[in-house]
């Protein structure tokens, strides 16, 4: 028997007002696969996986999490789900240490709800090793590392918390050509791990060389649903912008 | 851009460490110096230096607490992201319910605890209107700010009643104004509070949730922390640190007079502000309140020791607080810059 995908969507539907942002919308994420997900601005990208991410709640339409049919009613849900994402900007807080935001949420305690700061200053230098992040200190406040390692302490993030999918939106948005490479450096690592990776992005370029297969968006449907080896950035976009 | 990489390379050899180290305590420093400056400037001008008298320095830090017990929690409240302007209506209103269920006939601790549960329900009022509507604190305070000081002109139709727990509950008027080695005891209880809040929010979850909160509340939200309820538990932390201010003071003057607290709505929010807590939420320190609420204190006698006419108080201190605040976002320029 085979093992059903990671993440099975069907027919979703999200309409605000008379903007139907997600129309119908079906696709599946099998263990370990990088999704991108294209498009252009406005074509729905970012309301279909803020749906996944417990963001939005869909109007209509199901989703399977290894086959079995789950409601994602708040990011606490999505994140019992082992579904992870990394907001653009908003998934680290600029002005709290890194190892407070790595464990934001979910903080290690000891008694009485009181922070194990050992255990999150240990554990957080020994998450960014691993992710070959040379940031010397867990005290160091988010707001002064780069936008590159920004993403890769939300990445690193997701790690280690055992995460099944990871969702980047537009993570390589608002960073320099080596930052934005670097981050395709950290979705091969979540590959390696067996994570699935949804990669949401308008530019083609970003996501091409890591992902597996591309869902392309245009105006809230998902028009192309192709693996890379039957597909070329040309036809893709193509498939973008028609 | 440019500067963030230079920062970033920084980091990688070692500079920011000591940078950041000056950073932590810089804001807490420049208070510091702020402070002990005015004590020095106001052991010369006042009259005969009484300003470092024992008996002026006890009167100083009887009522400190009584200002202080409040800022601490607007300030845990404005590291939330949220402000409370209610804040002086609500400690009265507290001490006016405290003083009429005494002489209803109870017990005035069992009347503390009591008030302390209205403290709560009327911080928890501010935390859900703010919440389940989604308009500004600022707003929905300034509303519960004049209806609990209207609720209050109505009970009392505008006047006072007296509050002699002195003669009929000796111990009750020791707990909130007695001296435990010279020491006042309400500045006693505004150290244990004040520690009590530090730990809460340096090593506890619960403030880890309050910086998330007032940091970046999308981030909060979406790493699964209930921002909601992490906002309404600081409005009515707010709200129980000002029902034991009120009814302290109360018991301080011995009586209830219906505009008591008035001046405290705004003062609390200056002194949270000289502490160097951000109005944007998301960071600042107890500590840095501690030390803003004795500059105020400071300011107040000082002025008045040095017998400058009360009527020139508001001026030089409303100037004080925005030259305080300017020095901060100085400071804090300065630091970034280098």
């Amino acid at each position: 028997m085979r093992e059903p995908p990671l993440v099975e969507a069907r027919g979703i539907y999200k309409w605000f007002g008379k903007i139907h942002a997600v129309d119908d919308a079906s696709f599946t994420v099998r263990r370990g696969e990088v999704v991108g997900i294209v498009g252009d601005n406005g074509a729905g990208k970012s309301t279909l996986i803020r749906i996944l991410a417990g963001y939005h709640r869909p109007n209509k339409g199901e989703i399977f999490i290894e086959g079995r049919k789950v409601k994602i009613g708040s990011p606490s849900d999505a994140r019992s789900l082992k579904i992870e994402t990394v907001y653009q900007d908003q998934a680290l807080v600029d002005l709290m240490s890194v190892a407070r935001n790595i464990f934001m949420g979910r903080e290690p305690v000891k008694r009485a709800g009181f922070l194990d700061k050992k255990k999150m200053n240990n554990e957080s230098m020994k998450i960014l090793r691993d992710m070959e992040l040379s940031i010397k200190s867990p005290d160091y406040d988010v707001g002064f590392l780069s936008g590159g390692e920004k993403q890769g302490t939300a990445i690193a993030r997701a790690m280690y918390f055992k995460a099944k999918l990871v969702i980047l939106d537009e993570p390589t948005a608002a960073l320099s050509v080596k930052e934005a490479q670097k981050v395709l450096e950290f979705v091969e690592r979540l590959k390696k791990e067996n994570i699935a990776v949804i990669f949401i992005t308008h530019n083609l370029y970003h996501v091409y060389p890591v992902a597996d297969r591309f869902l392309v968006m245009r105006r809230g449907k998902i028009v192309k649903d192709v693996r890379k080896k039957d597909t070329s950035v040309e036809k893709l976009t193509e498939a973008i912008i028609s | 851009m440019n500067h963030s990489r230079s920062v970033s390379q920084a980091f990688r050899h070692g500079r920011i460490n000591i940078a950041l180290r000056k950073v932590v305590s810089t804001r807490e420093i420049v208070i510091l110096s702020i402070a002990i400056g005015l004590f020095v400037l106001f052991y010369f001008t006042s009259f005969r230096n009484r300003f470092v008298s024992p008996e002026s320095l006890t009167i100083i830090f009887t009522v400190i607490p009584e200002l202080g017990i409040v800022v601490i929690g607007v300030a845990l409240l404005m590291i939330c992201g949220e402000f409370d302007l209610s804040v002086g209506s609500v400690s009265s209103f507290c001490a006016l319910i405290g003083v009429e269920l005494y002489i209803f006939g109870l017990d005035p601790f069992l009347a503390l605890v009591i008030v302390i549960g209205v403290g709560a329900v009327l911080g928890a009022i501010n935390g859900l209107i703010t919440v389940m509507f989604g308009i500004p604190s600022f707003i929905t305070t300034l509303g519960t700010m004049m209806v609990w000081r209207g609720a209050q002109l109505i009970i009392t139709a505008g006047g006072s009643i007296s509050f002699h727990v002195q003669e009929t509950h000796p111990a009750f008027y020791d707990f909130f104004t007695g001296k435990v080695g010279g020491i006042p005891i309400q500045f006693i209880w505004f150290l244990i509070i004040g520690v009590a809040l530090a730990l809460l929010l340096n090593h506890h979850r619960f403030g880890n949730h309050v910086y998330a909160t007032g940091g970046n509340k999308e981030a909060a939200r979406a790493m699964g922390i209930n921002v909601n309820r992490t906002k309404i538990i600081c409005f009515m932390l707010v709200g129980v640190l000002c029902a034991v201010a009120g009814f302290m003071q109360t018991a301080r003057v011995r009586s209830f007079y219906s505009t008591q607290g008035e001046e405290l709505n705004l003062m609390a929010i200056a002194a949270t502000v000289v502490g160097g807590t951000s109005l944007f939420g998301g960071s600042g320190t107890i500590i840095g309140a501690f030390l803003g609420v004795l500059v105020l204190t400071f300011v107040e006698y000082g002025l008045i020791m040095s017998r400058v006419p009360s009527f020139w108080f508001k001026i030089v201190l409303g100037v004080f607080v925005i030259l305080v605040v300017i020095i901060n976002i100085v400071v804090g320029r300065r630091r970034k810059r280098s």
